[in-house]
């Protein structure tokens, strides 16, 4: 699952900021939103339920690099 | 390997993080919570309109001014109240309390002057409706003075107007609910409708790739933002879809929080068709009360405009969460559907995609269920009561002050938008997504004022909101 995935980023600050105007008439706190987020290795934001063959497991070292 | 699988089980999210994690379950729980308070006290023969004060009707600024140096210590413990609630809120959900104490403070000064210049017995003269007031001031503010970011954190927009909305639930009887919801569910179906379909198809035919028209279609015709980012989850949006849409709807709902009252104007429409009008053509909930408010404000004040400003709240609650917002989780679900089924089968997918029923809950608005429960309680309560009994005892006691409260709640979010919209920050939309959500505005305006004036107008003109 991409909730479990190194290069998915769904935390909703993080999208707040990624999204300038996602605020003004939503939120990243909202429910509508799930737990959704961006995956940075096929750069798409999509559900984190979903899979795909570049799954790299989770990892505070791992996760650094792929969000730098 | 084993500090791999602790931290991905360390990040799996539990079943119970939702209810305090996201903002839908705090206005629930805040919402409620008002309500049950104010209950208490009405049972105890008491009220907590001590605390939901307000600025009364004044002519003179030595008038306001007696009126603050009278209620000051009210108007402190009520922003007392809201600080400490709201800093619970912010601090579960996982931003920084500091912030949003000093940028609250600032919100809640501002929506005291608006307030107080809304209840000036000229205001209606010079046009300064609050809600409208709040959202010009915020605009000039943000674009013209500029605010440092950091106080961005009390501009909680969302959280604000759901909490409103939990707290609009109390005083709107459950049998208008039952009474009008079905008329909103099926004027609102075929708006939305007729609305994804011009503009998905439109973008189509522009050559925009499924996802973009699917994240455009659903922002023009469910509910805004919401919709559009709850669909770009559902059908994998590529990354810069999203700010496509946000920066359209947001550019469009701005105009229409104008121009849907001023047209509404000068047409006389009563209160309750303008509401249901409002509700069915503007995009997001905060915007689309912000114009109802504004143009509920005028009853009894323009000659010519017929009904109350509750009946304006209540046609555009009912259309746009009852007749709209609720059916997001539907719409995501049918779109990712399509989007395994029909558009990846054609192009290169980057996942390995399944559907999941599950997120027609998992993306349902909660807030909706904090309305719903809310209207229940008081329904029974007032059940019994003669009108007369009402307006003597339930409506000063209970029905008031969490107005008062709910009309502070909303003053915050159309004062956030207006500091939250920064023109220059909203990604380009280019030409092609520009045209096809545009024809998407002109159809969904023209085809709601036509149901709201001339189909229902009989209906949305009656309502009886006590």
């Amino acid at each position: 699952m991409c909730q479990k995935c190194a290069y998915f980023q769904n935390d909703p600050g993080l999208i707040e900021e990624v999204y300038p105007g996602l605020t003004t008439m939503s939120s990243g706190f909202a429910s509508v939103r799930d737990r959704d987020g961006l995956c940075n290795y096929n750069q798409i934001y999509l559900s984190a339920r979903d899979s795909c063959p570049h799954f790299t497991p989770y990892a505070p070292e791992l996760n650094q690099e792929a969000a730098g | 390997m084993t500090t791999n699988n602790t931290e991905t089980t360390d990040i799996k999210p539990s079943i119970w993080q939702e209810f305090w994690s996201k903002e839908d379950w705090w206005a629930v729980w805040l919402g409620l919570g008002i309500v049950a308070l104010a209950y208490i006290f009405y049972l105890s023969g008491s009220s907590i309109s001590w605390i939901a004060v307000a600025p009364a009707k004044w002519s003179t600024l030595s008038q306001l001014g007696a009126q603050f140096s009278k209620n000051g210590i009210k108007y402190l413990a009520l922003l007392g109240a809201f600080l400490a609630l709201f800093t619970v809120v912010v601090s579960f959900i996982g931003q920084k309390p500091k912030a949003f104490i000093l940028s609250f403070i600032f919100i809640f000064v501002l929506s005291t002057i608006i307030y107080a210049v809304g209840s000036w017995d000229q205001a209606n003269r010079y046009n300064l409706e609050p809600p409208l007031l709040a959202l010009a001031l915020g605009l000039i503010i943000s674009n013209v003075i500029g605010l440092p970011r950091w106080l961005d954190a009390g501009f909680r927009v969302e959280f604000y107007i759901k909490l409103g909305i939990v707290l609009l639930g109390a005083t709107l009887p459950f049998t208008l609910i039952i009474w009008a919801g079905p008329v909103a569910i099926l004027q609102a179906s075929i708006v939305s409708l007729v609305t994804f379909l011009v503009i998905f198809f439109t973008a189509r035919k522009l050559g925009l790739d499924h996802r973009l028209a699917a994240v455009l279609g659903a922002g023009g015709a469910v509910c805004g933002v919401s919709a559009s980012i709850a669909v770009a989850g559902a059908v994998r949006a590529k990354k810069e879809h999203p700010p496509i849409a946000i920066s359209l709807v947001v550019f469009y709902a701005i105009i229409l929080i104008f121009l849907l009252p001023l047209v509404s104007r000068a047409i006389h429409l009563p209160t309750g068709v303008a509401g249901a009008w409002i509700g069915t053509s503007e995009f997001a909930d905060a915007a689309g009360l912000a114009a109802a408010q504004s143009y509920g404000g005028l009853a009894g004040a323009h000659v010519g405009i017929s009904g109350t400003a509750e009946q304006a709240l209540a046609a555009y609650t009912l259309i746009k969460v009852i007749g709209r917002d609720i059916w997001i989780g539907i719409w995501s679900f049918v779109l990712a559907l399509i989007s395994v089924t029909i558009w990846e089968r054609s192009e290169r997918s980057e996942t390995n995609s399944k559907v999941q029923i599950g997120q027609i809950w998992w993306r349902f608005p909660k807030f909706v269920i904090g309305f719903l429960i809310a209207s229940i309680v008081t329904t029974l309560l007032v059940h019994g009561h003669s009108l007369a009994e009402y307006n003597k005892l339930v409506k000063p006691s209970l029905i008031l002050p969490i107005t008062a409260l709910r009309t502070w709640v909303f003053t915050f979010s159309f004062l956030s938008i207006g500091l939250t919209t920064r023109f220059r920050e909203l990604a380009a939309a280019g030409i092609r997504p520009f045209a096809a959500f545009t024809f998407g505005v002109v159809v969904n305006v023209a085809l709601g004022y036509f149901l709201s004036v001339i189909v229902f107008g009989h209906y949305w003109s009656s309502i009886v909101t006590h």
